[in-house]
């Protein structure tokens, strides 16, 4: 029983570090741009396909599929910028969103009429044994996921608080008006802030993928959900917050998955999020500042 | 008309429904993402009604309104003091845990020799109503767009009402509105009820049509298209909804011209669209321009 609730929390814990790589990249561009970028997940697919298509054509390595995918994130993410929030820098949030919408139609139906089947496998990142722990057992990808998530959390702690840039992004994510007030070039940032996002996006994708060992289109819905409900969890806007979302969104899901089936695991998850939405505990609506973590 | 052409005009038609219910939400401030809940309602419950109690479809389609409204009130009295992206995340977890709930609804009773109910992830067959009751294709159309008539004539006649005044300064700004003596949250709550229960029409009226529902009919994806729809089609009037439904499900499914690059051109043109006319092609200017020449002319 201990070893079963322990066994949960080291996979809750890996499983949250992906999702929280995920809520960093979609705090970072709801911080900058206050919009909601719903094909987030889908440049991620986006990327995943790019990868899975080199893969099938030219037996790259892990390294290269890697690369692929970010980069195929990185150039779609920068397209969805130009298209659906550029334009709507001062206007509509929704309308920002119903175009990120439309262009998430857009990369899922060109991934699938690139690759029109429904499954691809992806080449694993390790074929052996799982880690012994005594009792426990932690799968090599896990440990890549959790390595990940903290090596990507450091350097971006060290681009926003070390750097000139990112010391523009925490002026635009605490107020936009006095940012451009200040000479920051918003478009410019923005545009930065989302290969960034999407940078992050794909390593996490990479990782996901390459530890199911397949790629499906419903990736892009999979990561835009999973993404949102973290950085809610986590109290929206706040990327020490999103790290939490996520990690509490993985150990919520492992142990409802254990105990009450897997399809109660998103049940809880959802449940969880409308109670405290319909709560509001201060630190979930509360802007964070960034300020207070440097 | 040819069987295919009745078909994608129904569905134009009963997606209407769904789009105004989003539309209406729209109108008064909110963004739901879970709309496509109450029309799974409705159609869930339509079904059942009809398919398993031997109930006749308009009786069973006002009992699925009347529960689509009933939810939506259930949904919306803690969530309706929520603002933009709450609200829609707060309406998203309700719907997705609507879509779970369906899945684990298993309710099977014998009728007729056959057993029929929602079977869980496997869906619902047999809502068979229109074929036993010999409802031709184009009667059933012509019932789906008899009603869509109704509804929009209502919208239209309450958009130049009071009320459609109040609801849209609601919109604009419900600090003001509320200052101005309007009851901002009863007035939120009976919206999302009317929202429920078109909804739940739309989603009876689709069941019927379709003799099969499951699940994944009811996903985020049906929601965010009927927000589309909504947006694209334009928020200044109650056509707007039914424009974004006709361009996307009529013309360019319908017509079938970029075969399986529908999404690509269809994705394309709304982003470039939504760029020039952020509330849509039918928006407030639009309407408001048509309105004066009608004036003039009259």
């Amino acid at each position: 029983m201990l070893q079963d609730l322990l066994q949960n929390t080291l996979d809750g814990v890996a499983l949250g570090a992906s999702y929280a790589l995920l809520a960093v990249g979609f705090t970072l561009i709801f911080g900058v741009l206050r919009r909601v970028n719903l094909s987030y997940g889908p440049a991620i697919m986006f990327g995943a396909y790019c990868a899975t298509w080199t893969y099938l054509n030219f037996q790259a390595g892990l390294l290269v599929l890697g690369i692929v995918t970010v980069a195929g994130a990185v150039l779609a993410g920068v397209y969805v910028e130009r298209l659906c929030f550029a334009p709507h820098r001062q206007g509509s949030a929704i309308a920002a969103m119903v175009a990120s919408f439309a262009l998430w139609m857009q990369l899922e139906e060109a991934a699938t009429l690139a690759l029109p089947k429904h499954l691809y496998a992806f080449p694993a990142l390790y074929e052996g044994d799982p880690l012994a722990l005594g009792p426990l057992s932690l799968r090599i990808e896990s440990l890549a996921m959790l390595g990940a998530a903290g090596a990507i959390s450091a350097l971006l702690w060290t681009i926003l608080y070390r750097t000139r840039f990112g010391l523009a992004v925490r002026a635009i994510i605490d107020s936009p008006t006095a940012a451009s007030l200040a000479g920051i070039n918003l478009p410019r940032v923005s545009l930065l802030v989302f290969a960034l996002a999407s940078a992050i996006g794909g390593v996490a994708g990479y990782l996901i993928v390459a530890s199911h060992g397949q790629v499906t289109p419903m990736l892009g819905m999979w990561a835009t959900l999973k993404g949102l409900l973290a950085m809610m969890l986590g109290g929206l806007g706040s990327l020490p917050g999103a790290v939490v979302g996520g990690l509490a969104l993985g150990l919520i899901e492992a142990h409802s998955q254990w105990f009450l089936g897997p399809q109660a695991r998103d049940l809880v998850a959802y449940l969880l999020l409308f109670a405290l939405l319909a709560a509001r505990p201060a630190w979930m609506t509360r802007w964070t500042s960034t300020r207070s973590a440097s | 008309m040819d069987e295919y052409t009745i078909g994608v005009l129904t569905n134009v038609g009963l997606f209407t429904f769904l789009a105004l219910s989003a539309y209406l939400l729209l109108i008064a401030g909110e963004m739901s993402f879970g709309q496509q809940a109450f029309f799974g309602v409705g159609a869930y419950s339509g079904g059942i009604l009809t398919a398993m109690y031997g109930l006749q479809l308009p009786l069973a389609a006002l009992g699925a309104m009347v529960l689509g409204a009933l939810a939506a009130t259930l949904v919306g009295l803690p969530t309706l003091r929520l603002r933009g992206l709450y609200f829609a995340m707060a309406t998203l977890a309700a719907a997705e845990m609507a879509r779970i709930l369906f899945e684990l609804f298993h309710f099977q009773i014998e009728v007729e020799g056959e057993t029929t109910g929602p079977d869980g992830t496997q869906g619902f067959r047999g809502i068979r109503w229109v074929f036993e009751h010999g409802v031709e294709p184009l009667e059933y159309m012509a019932l789906v767009y008899a009603l869509l008539l109704v509804v929009l004539a209502a919208f239209l006649a309450v958009e130049r009402s009071r009320l459609g005044a109040t609801l849209r300064s609601l919109g604009e700004d419900p600090e003001l509105a509320a200052s101005l003596g309007v009851n901002v949250g009863r007035l939120k709550l009976g919206v999302a009820a009317v929202a429920g229960a078109l909804a739940a029409l739309g989603g009876v009226l689709f069941a019927h049509h379709n003799t099969y529902i499951e699940p994944r009919n009811f996903d985020i994806m049906l929601g965010v298209h009927s927000l589309a729809y909504a947006l694209i089609g334009g928020l200044g009037t109650a056509l707007g909804p039914l424009l974004g439904v006709a361009l996307d499900i009529g013309v360019l499914e319908g017509s079938r011209i970029f075969g399986g690059a529908r999404m690509i051109v269809f994705g394309g043109l709304v982003a470039v669209l939504l760029v020039f006319r952020p509330r849509g092609l039918l928006d407030e200017r639009v309407v408001h321009w048509f309105g004066v020449r009608a004036f003039k002319r009259s």
